[in-house]
């Protein structure tokens, strides 16, 4: 009797402090989860229930339910065909690219050469420089009448047609997003590549390993992690990119820059098909889901390793 | 190969490597403030006066804020950035405490879930989104603005991150001082976590001043309209007038370039850690 009377106290206060507890988590909580309802899963649902309509267009008569009809639509349909084997090729170009780019320059940027914090300050300036402004940029440096004309020609090489031809247009608005790219992502290797310890490089030295041999048998397994991180970062970022097509090509020439994020917005917007566009939508949030599902182990792994 | 040969090597290497990020900035940046005519007749052949300009004006500016009110779509953006900073750090700030300190069930399910769904692209949903918003009466308002920018999954996990390096006998002394729950969060581990603060605001921030596609589904008043889209109206308008888009483009740069300054220094260790902590 006398120890339960001495225990139940500070149980008491346990539980006490366990409903505490409680009640402040659900109302610190309480915030986030209300606009995480609000701003993201209230559109996936109203999208995915959108895309199970069949509108008319104009809106004269209500939508009505129609079951997978926009999807077949959209999955008969061979412009939207190439529209989804764009963007596929569009970011296994782009992203790899860009994460190799970076790499090497970021291994640049770690030499012993002069200067090193003003070149790397440099590559991040076009970070600095929000997508429109970039957008404007290389849509006068790719102007066919603008500078790199005029460097190609002076150099010897034939005038190009850049933005207005379809098999270039792409290509351009790939140059432009890895200028902002590359110095972004060359951050996150830097970081990467100083937690490598010195010893193992010296080791290689000391067994004379060439500097290619190191960069392929120390460089890369190590840097392992990170380089999966930003390549499954960089192609959420570039899974979405719109800005440059909007402002620079509107998806032209011949739809060679229609990318998935455009068309959704196209089809909504532009054509009006606010059920066929909602579709659009679900595919695409259904494929940045994977990634950031990736994303988010890899930012945990990455964490529980610390 | 010498070891100073090799460094004279690379360092050629490194200067050639950064040309090719600065020139066109530089360009911009020098060509924003030259007269349209001048802008036009250097580009082509290549010849020194591409970057040395002969006269120097601010004409551009002064059309972009004068005709084209440049200087109304930057005030609104900066409204809706700081207004977006301040409501989503809060936010942020309380659930990063909540998932760092508290043990209850679910936790790691609720953690999981904020962070995958805030690290979804807004793009993605932004267009349904924003047909609710406008079925919400929230269309052509500031608020409308402002809200997508309070939640960042980025900001609650780093905050949360930081809060849990915080050794927990500081919160148990707190609390044996009778110091409330709000009271332990914003005068403990708010204030001992001043760069991942930073950090967390600047994200937000710099999410809301290049934010694009949101503003131009939302808002199609151009009196509210922020300093992206109003900057795409100029370039669609006058796009024969590189001077005035550059001019805007530079204005637009100035903020996030200070920002992310800072933010270098940080960034990468805010997500994949470099190991070294």
């Amino acid at each position: 009797m006398k120890a339960r009377h001495s225990v139940a106290p500070a149980d008491r206060r346990r539980h006490h402090g366990k409903r505490q507890e409680n009640f402040w988590a659900t109302l610190f909580l309480a915030p986030a989860l209300v606009a995480l309802v609000v701003l993201r899963i209230a559109p996936t649902i109203s999208a995915i229930w959108s895309s199970l309509l069949r509108g008319f267009p104009g809106g004269i008569k209500p939508a009505t339910f129609a079951g997978l009809y926009n999807y077949r639509h959209l999955f008969g349909d061979v412009n939207f065909i190439n529209t989804i084997g764009r963007t596929i090729v569009f970011n296994l170009i782009i992203n790899p690219l860009q994460i190799f780019l970076a790499l090497l320059v970021a291994v640049l940027m770690i030499q012993r050469i002069r200067g090193a914090n003003l070149w790397r300050m440099l590559i991040f300036v076009p970070v600095t420089i929000p997508i429109v402004g970039s957008s404007i940029a290389w849509g006068a440096m790719l102007n066919p009448q603008g500078p790199v004309n005029a460097f190609i020609v002076a150099l010897g090489g034939a005038h190009q047609p850049f933005f207005t031809s379809p098999g270039q247009a792409l290509a351009c608005i790939i140059i432009l997003a890895s200028w902002i790219g590359i110095g972004y992502w060359m951050v996150f290797l830097i970081a990467g590549l100083k937690a490598i310890p010195d010893e193992l490089y010296e080791a290689a030295y000391l067994d004379q390993a060439g500097p290619i041999r190191v960069f392929f048998q120390i460089t890369i397994p190590l840097l392992k992690r990170n380089l999966l991180f930003v390549l499954v970062a960089d192609t959420v970022a570039n899974f979405v990119l719109f800005v440059p097509v909007q402002l620079l090509t509107n998806g032209g020439p011949q739809n060679s820059t229609t990318l998935l994020m455009f068309d959704a917005y196209r089809t909504s917007y532009g054509y009006g098909s606010r059920n066929l566009g909602a579709a659009e939508v679900t595919i695409l949030t259904a494929i940045m889901l994977v990634f950031v599902f990736f994303q988010f182990r890899l930012l945990r792994e990455g964490r529980d390793s610390e | 190969m010498g070891k100073s040969t090799r460094k004279s090597v690379l360092t050629v290497v490194a200067i050639v490597v950064s040309m090719f990020f600065i020139l066109p900035a530089l360009w911009i940046l020098i060509d924003s403030f030259r007269p349209n005519l001048e802008i036009m007749s250097t580009m082509t052949p290549v010849s020194w006066h591409l970057i040395i300009p002969e006269k120097l004006t601010i004409e551009n500016y002064v059309a972009l804020i004068i005709s084209d009110r440049f200087d109304l779509a930057l005030f609104n953006s900066a409204v809706v950035c700081l207004a977006s900073v301040a409501a989503g750090l809060l936010i942020s700030v309380m659930a990063a405490y909540a998932l760092a300190v508290y043990h209850f069930r679910g936790r790691n399910l609720i953690f999981a879930v904020v962070v995958i769904s805030f690290l979804v692209p807004f793009e993605a949903i932004a267009i349904p989104l924003s047909q609710l918003f406008t079925d919400w009466g929230l269309g052509n308002t500031m608020i409308g603005l402002i809200l997508p920018g309070i939640g960042n999954g980025l900001a609650i996990f780093n905050l949360r991150q930081f809060f849990m390096g915080i050794p927990v006998s500081y919160r148990e002394a707190a609390v044996i001082d009778g110091a409330s729950e709000p009271r332990i969060l914003f005068s403990i581990y708010a204030r001992m976590s001043g760069p991942a603060l930073v950090n967390s605001a600047l994200l937000i921030f710099l999410g809301q001043w290049t934010a694009y596609l949101w503003p131009l589904l939302l808002v199609s008043d151009n009196n509210l309209q922020v300093a992206p889209v109003a900057l795409a109206r100029t370039f669609g308008e006058h796009s024969a007038s590189y001077g005035e888009n550059f001019a805007g483009a530079i204005l637009l740069s100035l903020v996030p370039a200070l920002a992310m300054f800072i933010l270098q220094k940080t960034l990468g260790n805010t997500s994949i850690g470099s190991g070294e902590k």
